[in-house]
């Protein structure tokens, strides 16, 4: 009983002390990142401004100036969004064929999608840049979409058919009672049931697209370079832009920071393929 | 039957995507490793342009074996993924354990820690390399210096201030150094990591099995032997995938590398295969060719794990 009492003591104190610790610990990068966006570039480097500085905003009125920072922003919101979309677009006929007209190879269909996600991206880099660039479609938005929509397909493919899988296949198959047909199935019976699932696996694809960093950092140099090339090409700032490069750094992280707090049980569903539960 | 045709018919679209996505670099890389194709070369000007009658069998692959640096990137590689994996491993254990029961806050302390998670790979390393790890702007360098200050300080003082000039001057480090660039990948990774596996690990305690836990503090079990035969081999399935999905991962881990040290001494095998694909094409289809080979050892487990549960 001694150390039944012992272990509740700890959980009294010791268990939120220790855990606000190690989370404000994890949290510190970041919070160190959006408060030195909020300096000058030379106060930034100043032992003496560590905590106490004029908190200035020109860092983030200067993103434009200094980095072209909408350019990248937007080419990153117009790739991740189309991408999304058009994984959805091929992903959910895909998920619905698989979950209610499944055949025996079904499995290994599914299993042969995620093999594809093992492959490491590296292995293809040059044919890659060589088809890329004979097709002229190199540092173009298109060819973007295109490889974030395959990258994150099985993924979408793969989520989605645990989603469909939990509707009874009745509800589906009344409708054909009815006369509807697939398409009609698709669209007015199975999109609206499945609308919680379809939404959480487009907001985690869109997640993943925005933090690509090989596939858009090789494949681009201008056109459609999106922000992980942006700071990828600012890699080495010296200390001496630490100030305007937290402040580029913030605009591009936050928002998807902000949305992955809203769907970190579907992130485990998403990267782990089900096999945890 | 044939009303079911249509159905099956939908899921071709994305089969044939992912089929010609995966199927034609992939054949081409497995091509190019068979042959000399080198994309600067005056002197062998036919070497230039890939084709059959450039057939080097596997000379490429003896190549890159032979080669100095392909030992040192599969080692660093090596060094890499297993460090990350132990230490988010266990971090990602204990944090679980902690925060699983219910305190003050606690739905704070999970968003807090989960945030890395979704920086991007590019702005992590730019942040852990400047703004953290600098040895002078940095906060490494900031802290080191303050500490060396203090005992300056302490060094005056009148009867203590022999004891404390026999301590070190501390000097920070470099982590864009070639013997220390990797540790400074695998803190940021770690850092970005150890959030995935306390999620899983937590999703996974949530379906542990209470009553068997009551019985177990009734039988009078304490905190470590309740931990040791009843959480940690609930866990031992979870562990398997975390470590496996992140080898995947971690071993096709570019942009960390490419920003803290552009693969000064700190090459891994994706940014081997990215040096060689400036010029030695064959040889940068061969270690693709290894590093797909690498990653399939890994995957196949990964697969067979996943494949178990997928049709429940």
């Amino acid at each position: 009983m001694a150390i039944v009492a012992q272990s509740s003591r700890f959980g009294t104190y010791g268990r939120p002390v220790l855990a606000w610790a190690i989370g404000l610990l994890f949290f510190f990068p970041i919070f160190w990142m959006v408060l030195t966006s909020f300096k000058t570039d030379a106060d930034a480097v100043k032992p003496e401004f560590l905590f106490t500085f004029t908190p200035t905003l020109e860092n983030y009125l200067n993103m434009t100036a200094n980095y072209d920072y909408w350019r990248f922003a937007t080419n990153s919101v117009i790739t991740s969004v189309f991408a999304t979309l058009f994984s959805l677009v091929v992903g959910i006929p895909a998920a619905y064929a698989m979950a209610f007209n499944p055949s025996r190879a079904t499995k290994d269909v599914l299993m042969w999608m995620l093999s594809t996600k093992m492959l490491p991206a590296a292995a293809v880099l040059y044919p890659m840049t060589f088809l890329t660039k004979s097709l002229g479609l190199f540092d173009t938005h298109f060819l973007v979409v295109l490889v974030l929509c395959l990258i994150n397909l099985p993924i979408v493919v793969w989520m989605l058919f645990t989603y469909f899988k939990e509707i009874p296949k009745d509800i589906i198959e009344a409708g054909k009672m009815d006369g509807v047909n697939t398409w009609g199935e698709i669209r007015e019976i199975l999109i609206p049931l499945a609308w919680g699932g379809i939404a959480s696996t487009a907001l985690l694809a869109f997640i993943f697209c925005w933090n690509e960093a090989y596939w858009t950092v090789r494949l681009t140099t201008t056109d459609a370079a999106t922000l992980s090339k942006l700071i990828e090409g600012n890699r080495a700032p010296e200390g001496l832009f630490f100030g305007r490069l937290s402040a580029v750094s913030t605009a591009a992280v936050g928002p998807i920071v902000v949305l992955g707090w809203f769907c970190q049980k579907q992130l485990v569903k998403g990267l782990t393929f089900g096999a945890v539960k | 039957m044939s009303d079911r045709r249509l159905p099956r018919l939908l899921q071709t679209p994305a089969v044939l995507l992912l089929l010609v996505w995966m199927l034609v670099p992939l054949s081409m890389t497995l091509f190019f490793s068979f042959i000399r194709y080198v994309l600067n070369n005056t002197i062998r000007p036919e070497w230039t342009t890939p084709s059959l009658s450039n057939w080097r069998g596997f000379g490429n692959y003896e190549f890159v074996l032979n080669s100095k640096d392909f030992v040192l990137a599969i080692q660093n590689s090596l060094l890499i993924v297993c460090s990350i994996l132990f230490l988010t491993v266990i971090f990602g254990v204990l944090i679980a354990v902690l925060i699983n029961k219910s305190f003050p806050g606690q739905g704070i302390v999970r968003v807090l820690l989960i945030s890395p998670f979704f920086v991007m790979p590019a702005v992590n390393a730019v942040l852990w390399i400047n703004m953290i790890l600098d040895p002078v702007l940095g906060l490494q360098g900031i802290a080191v210096a303050g500490i060396n200050g203090i005992v300056d300080n302490l060094q005056t003082m009148p009867v203590l201030g022999g004891f404390f000039s026999l301590w070190p001057d501390f000097a920070p480090i470099s982590f864009r150094a070639t013997q220390t660039s990797a540790y400074a990948v695998i803190m940021m990774v770690t850092w970005q990591w150890t959030p995935f596996a306390v999620l899983i690990f937590m999703t996974s305690l949530q379906s542990e099995d209470q009553q068997q836990k009551e019985a177990a503090i009734l039988d009078g079990a304490g905190l470590w032997s309740q931990f040791r035969f009843l959480t940690l081999p609930h866990l031992g399935r979870p562990i398997a995938i975390v470590v496996m999905i992140q080898a995947i991962f971690h071993l096709s881990l570019y942009a960390e590398i490419e920003i803290v040290s552009r693969g000064n001494g700190n090459k891994n095998l994706p940014y081997l295969i990215g040096e060689f694909a400036n010029n030695n094409i064959g040889a940068a289809s061969a270690t693709g060719i290894f590093a797909v080979i690498l990653a399939n050892i890994v995957a196949i487990f990964l697969l067979r794990m996943i494949g178990k549960t997928l049709m429940e």
